[in-house]
């Protein structure tokens, strides 16, 4: 860690080599397209380099604060304007209510969480789809499926616990 | 806090994946401090999600591996170039002072300038509240010696009131002459006279042996009841008042009688 910190070049070398494929099966979950999500990757570790100093043991493991900032930077790269423009041709739907069916569609992906979402109910696996890969806030999925806040927090929450135990199951 | 229904209520899950609010956060993160099963909890579930994170690795192509590696060595030949100009960094500050005072006398500057403007309109806005002060003053001093006048008109033994009643033609109006028989100064307080038109004034007369004496037009004063000085006449029979055309030079227009007082004398 303290070596890290420094921004010694071998502990960097070593954490790309130890964590980059973890990342990338987790960015590929949210970008699929092969060449955002290479972009995504690396922008990923400039970060990680540069944030080096906040990360806390004390809240964490380092890969879940690895963790959170790819999945941040991966949902920055589906909500930037370039990633919009990009996808204008295919007629991407813009508000949640449409996303519902994307997300059903992408459960085909059988790979990391997805493959495990699969095994939710529909309802869960929409709102796990929605606010853990897609990023949507709880406010903003409760008023896009009109579904009272509360109720959208006790739900994701409940989707997660399964979601554990069938992590752990495997 | 039962901290049991807190780990089992999908808290631990939602804190790790990144999905908890920042209040929830701050609380989860407070609360590990007290209670070691909830790090526990919390532990336990990073493990097994890094665990699934590695069983669904995917390799990266090397492009990325490179770009990034390149990206860290260039830092840090950058951090080492920083320390070798090093010297030139001292020199810099060197001049630091140079600076300092520079800056220091922009600011001076800038804030003598705003200073000045300031100070500038207050002077200008003092000179115009004294101008509208000192105007005031002149006001009242000028009203306080009519009425001091007045004062001394009314007050003079010598001096003898008639008071001019409405006639016919007029029966509200009213008027008082102060009359000094021994300087034959004559002062007229108008009480209640009617509006006129712009074309026509009031005039004095005092009547003596029957025939008219003009004693001067005045106009229809206003709210405030003035003393006027009028012409003198050292004899006078009655006191009367009249409607003229404005600057009236003929005689009399008695069908235009608006008010009569007598003399005692």
């Amino acid at each position: 860690m303290t070596l890290l910190q420094q921004r010694d070049n071998k502990a960097f070398t070593y954490l790309y080599e130890n964590y980059s494929g973890a990342l990338y099966g987790i960015i590929n979950q949210i970008i699929p397209d092969k060449e955002s999500a290479n972009d995504v990757l690396q922008e990923v570790f400039l970060n990680i380099w540069k944030k080096i100093e906040t990360y806390d043991t004390s809240k964490g493991r380092l890969f879940t604060w690895i963790l959170n900032i790819a999945r941040n930077a991966a949902i920055d790269k589906i909500r930037s304007k370039s990633w919009q423009n990009d996808l204008k041709n295919q007629s991407l739907p813009d508000d949640v209510n449409t996303l519902k069916n994307q997300s059903v569609k992408m459960d085909t992906d059988n790979m990391g969480f997805k493959k495990v979402l699969g095994k939710l109910k529909e309802e869960q696996r929409t709102l796990i789809e929605l606010s853990y890969f897609q990023g949507y806030t709880h406010e903003e999925i409760a008023k896009g499926m009109s579904i009272p806040l509360g109720t959208v927090k006790t739900r994701i929450r409940s989707a997660l616990l399964q979601l554990r135990t069938m992590i752990e199951q495997q | 806090m039962n901290i049991k229904e807190y780990i089992s209520s999908g808290i631990v899950e939602s804190y790790v994946l990144g999905l908890a609010s920042e209040e929830e956060k701050a609380e989860f993160e407070q609360l590990c401090t007290r209670y070691p099963e909830l790090v526990a909890a919390r532990n336990s579930f990073e493990l097994s999600l890094e665990k699934e994170a590695f069983e669904n690795a995917s390799e990266p192509p090397g492009s990325v591996k490179q770009g990034f590696l390149d990206f860290i060595n260039r830092q840090s030949v950058s951090s080492q170039q920083s320390n070798s100009t090093s010297i030139e960094k001292n020199m810099a500050q060197k001049s630091s002072p140079v600076r300092w005072l520079a800056a220091a006398s922009v600011l001076l500057l800038v804030v003598s300038g705003y200073l000045a403007y300031k100070f500038y309109n207050e002077s200008v806005n003092l000179r115009s509240e004294l101008q509208n002060t000192k105007d005031a003053q002149a006001q009242l001093d000028s009203r306080l010696k009519t009425l001091e006048d007045q004062q001394r008109v009314i007050k003079d033994p010598k001096v003898s009131v008639v008071n001019l009643t409405g006639l016919p033609k007029a029966p509200a109006s009213s008027a008082s002459v102060y009359w000094d028989s021994t300087s034959s100064n004559v002062w007229l307080l108008v009480k209640n006279l009617p509006q006129l038109p712009s074309d026509k004034q009031f005039q004095l007369w005092a009547l003596i042996d029957g025939k008219p004496k003009d004693l001067g037009l005045f106009d229809p004063q206003g709210e405030e009841k003035v003393i006027l000085k009028m012409n003198n006449t050292q004899k006078a029979d009655a006191f009367a008042i009249t409607i003229e055309k404005r600057g009236n030079t003929a005689g009399p227009d008695l069908e235009q009688l608006q008010a009569l007082g007598k003399t005692k004398l």
